[in-house]
């Protein structure tokens, strides 16, 4: 019932009340033309109730009366009055009284039924806060658990590859030492260095990825980071025939950070933006700021959005793509650690680091970093 | 004049024999190499390098107990060391001074340039 009379609690006071003396109005009238034969007094409890439940007790006492006045109008004029006038006065005030205890007793169950809904309402958001906070938890501690394994992992593949690869290396050093006439060898012999520079950087982002670095923080400009990372994809930019457009906003508060980590991590989202623009297409870099009004303090964020005009990310990968050694690269070109360590050096900053599809298409990364007081260390 | 000796201290074969190789045909230095942690003391007070290649991670002595015995013997105390390791990335060996009483440290695979501009930079004059 309350469930279904759940919109006339949008009413404002002033509608419930003038809807409640229309209907005491109604049952007045009635009252008077159905003369003393027929009783409809119990209809009177439709008015105090209605303007008890939704205005409040005040309003349901002051409905009580008025519902005995015009009982006793109606009363008067049908001339129903036996004797004494005083009987009609007597009845009207016993039934106002009865009207009122009504009016308060449903205001009574009213406010207690308001404690509960609030009592569950609150016990409701305290589980559903347990409930996240018990997610997160454990969610980082399975973090924790794989990069612990991964650790241990990496540790242990570091070691086992990197030993060959280094006799590998220093063959092919040996090799381009000797100053053969024959060409072919020098190449081979570069061929097999690159290998071996390849081989060796997967395992070094491994590493990286499982044991991140203590961060070396200053105070920087985020749009200085940009370009410089910039710089160092303009080969690819140019290869891929990809143009940059820069909405970068002037005087952005400096944010502490690494900054060779944070350019390592753009230059990973430029080289994946360009990268999903094999035809050519356009990298938008934007940076802007946010001020957060927490505790009175200027506390600000800082984001950068990076956007390419690529096919996106399919549905069923958006959940993996931060998952170490995921990748969609063909083989070859990609470890599927660079978006892994990405998200742990801005997660190590305090920042956060979100990809999604763009409704128009293409890929749009987003960083935010808190800017910190300018006496943080 | 005669060549600058070098001893490489490491458990894989295949490491010590091409750093043999390539630092003696492309460094132009006098190079013995150890393979077991465990006699490194006894050839380097042999041998007298005027620096030590030794690698971190070996079976037995690390290369970490091998520096603490050459810093505890009065005839290698002052013979540099430059350690190879396996475990950490070149970003984090460059520029830094690590741990074990501030010995440089170079990331595995090495590039024999790098390795030879290290070797120059700390070896014993």
């Amino acid at each position: 019932m309350t469930k279904h009379l759940e919109w006339l609690k949008r009413w404002p006071r002033f509608g419930i009340m003038t809807g409640s003396l229309g209907s005491l109005l109604v049952v007045g009238l009635l009252d008077y033309l159905t003369g003393i034969e027929v009783s409809v007094t119990a209809f009177y409890l439709v008015p105090v109730s209605l303007s008890t439940w939704f205005g409040g007790r005040q309003a349901g006492m002051f409905m009580a009366c008025a519902s005995a006045v015009v009982w006793l109008g109606a009363d008067v004029l049908g001339r129903a009055s036996l004797g004494h006038p005083f009987v009609s006065i007597w009845n009207a005030a016993m039934l106002g009284l009865e009207f009122v205890a009504v009016a308060y007793l449903l205001g009574a169950l009213k406010d207690r039924n308001q404690h509960l809904e609030q009592t569950v309402a609150l016990r409701t958001e305290e589980l559903r806060r347990s409930l996240v906070e018990l997610q997160q938890t454990q969610q980082q501690l399975i973090e924790a658990a794989k990069l612990e394994s991964v650790g241990r992992l990496a540790a242990g593949i570091a070691h086992e590859v990197k030993n060959p690869l280094m006799t590998l290396s220093l063959g092919a050093d040996y090799f381009l030492s000797r100053q053969t006439e024959n060409a072919d060898e020098s190449v081979l012999a570069q061929d097999m260095k690159e290998a071996v520079r390849r081989a060796s950087n997967i395992v070094n982002q491994l590493l990286d990825y499982s044991r991140p670095r203590p961060l070396q923080s200053t105070r920087e400009d985020i749009n200085q980071v940009i370009e410089t990372a910039l710089n160092l994809v303009r080969p690819q930019l140019k290869t891929q025939d990809v143009t940059v457009v820069r909405e970068l906003q002037d005087g952005l508060p400096t944010v502490m950070l690494d900054r060779a980590r944070i350019e390592q991590v753009l230059v990973n989202l430029f080289l994946n933006a360009i990268q999903a623009m094999p035809e050519g297409g356009t990298l938008t870099v934007r940076s802007s700021a946010t001020a957060l009004s927490t505790n009175g303090s200027d506390a600000a964020r800082v984001d950068v959005e990076i956007e390419d005009t690529g096919d996106g990310i399919a549905r069923e990968n958006l959940n993996r793509i931060f998952d170490p050694f995921f990748t969609t690269k063909p083989i070859g070109r990609g470890t599927g650690l660079g978006l892994a360590i990405a998200r742990t050096i801005i997660e190590i900053h305090g920042g956060t680091i979100n990809l999604a599809n763009r409704a128009e298409g293409g890929v749009k990364a987003t960083l935010g970093f808190n800017v910190g007081p300018e006496t943080e260390a | 004049m005669r060549a600058k000796r070098i001893l490489v201290v490491d458990d894989e074969p295949g490491v010590t024999r091409n750093l043999k190789l390539a630092l003696e045909y492309g460094g132009g230095y006098d190079v013995q190499v150890e393979n077991c942690s465990g006699n490194a003391l006894v050839v380097a007070r042999h041998f007298r390098p005027d620096l030590i290649l030794l690698d971190v991670m070996m079976p037995g002595l690390d290369g970490g107990d091998v520096a603490a015995r050459l810093q505890a013997d009065s005839l290698l105390r002052d013979t540099p060391v430059v350690f190879l390791t396996a475990i950490l990335t070149t970003a984090e060996t460059a520029g830094h001074e690590l741990m074990k009483g501030g010995y440089p440290f170079l990331a595995k695979p090495v590039d024999l340039e790098e390795l030879k501009k290290s070797i120059e930079e700390h070896i014993r004059r």
